[in-house]
């Protein structure tokens, strides 16, 4: 019983220990890049959209006068 | 083609909430309609241009808002022969400048000639790095205000996969040719400033 405390013990440590490396490792990895673009390529790809900008263009969308209903109907892919 | 209806149709459905999309995408519209289609298509590139251009995420939010509602307002002048997302970018372009009244005199650099790039000494056809990469978009932001307008644009332009040197030439109001010769100059520019920026 006492040894196998032990060996949960050993093998949590060295969880730790594995887990403790990856960390550092990944804060240590440097990102590299063949040329600006990209870089901005992959900085776009981690930049999101706020969510906030559909909700108010859909309130903006929705004050429009009549006039601009035809767009909405070609939009919206009727004829 | 149908008279104008009272409401468009696409509001009326608006409201009906849809389960499983992604951060981009609209919150509330059909997923079938082209307003979703197109807004879910370009707004990550639409609010990026802006993100970049003006270096403020309020100011890139509420530009991205202004450009799509611009565009939808101006439908009838968007020809089907350009793409939706160069008529976007273009709309962005424009608007961003509108909104930097003092485009070309925001930045100390912006005035200074390809000498200052050709005499400084970088190591430009090094890879760049950057250890952190919470401190990626900082650093970029820092590089891309102290480039000239010009170059910025390019090089955000460029960074686009789906825009051609051509589009991009339309975009800019030059040619292919031009477009490349300034982007080796950009990207120059880029690797001397983002290795100061560090």
């Amino acid at each position: 019983m006492k040894r196998q405390t032990q060996f949960n013990s050993q093998e949590q440590q060295q969880d730790a220990q594995q887990q403790q490396q990856e960390q550092q490792a990944q804060q240590s990895a440097a990102l590299e890049f063949g040329s600006a673009e990209e870089m901005l390529r992959h900085d776009a790809s981690r930049t999101p959209v706020p969510p906030g900008i559909w909700r108010r263009l859909r309130d903006s969308l929705a004050q429009l006068p009549a006039a601009h209903a035809s767009w909405w109907r070609r939009l919206l892919g009727g004829s | 083609m149908a008279e104008p209806g009272p409401r468009p149709a696409l509001v009326q459905h608006a409201h009906r909430a849809r389960p499983g999309r992604s951060s981009a995408e609209p919150a509330d519209a059909p997923e079938d309609s082209e307003f979703a289609k197109v807004y879910n298509e370009h707004s990550r590139a639409i609010f990026y241009l802006a993100l970049r251009l003006l270096g403020d995420p309020q100011k890139a939010e509420d530009a991205t808002h202004d450009v799509f509602l611009k565009a939808f307002r101006k439908m009838d002048q968007f020809r089907r022969e350009s793409s939706w997302r160069t008529w976007l970018y273009r709309i962005a372009i424009n608007h961003c400048r509108n909104l930097q009244q003092a485009w070309h005199q925001r930045h100390i650099l912006s005035n200074v000639d390809d000498a200052l790039w050709e005499t400084t000494a970088a190591r430009t056809d090094s890879p760049l790095r950057v250890l952190e990469t919470k401190e990626l978009g900082q650093r970029i932001q820092t590089t891309l205000d102290r480039l000239p307008a010009e170059y910025r644009l390019l090089l955000l332009l460029v960074a686009d996969e789906q825009l051609s040197y051509e589009q991009i030439g339309a975009l800019t109001e030059q040619t292919p040719d031009a477009v490349r010769g300034k982007l080796h100059r950009a990207r120059k520019a880029f690797a001397v400033l983002f290795e100061k920026s560090a």
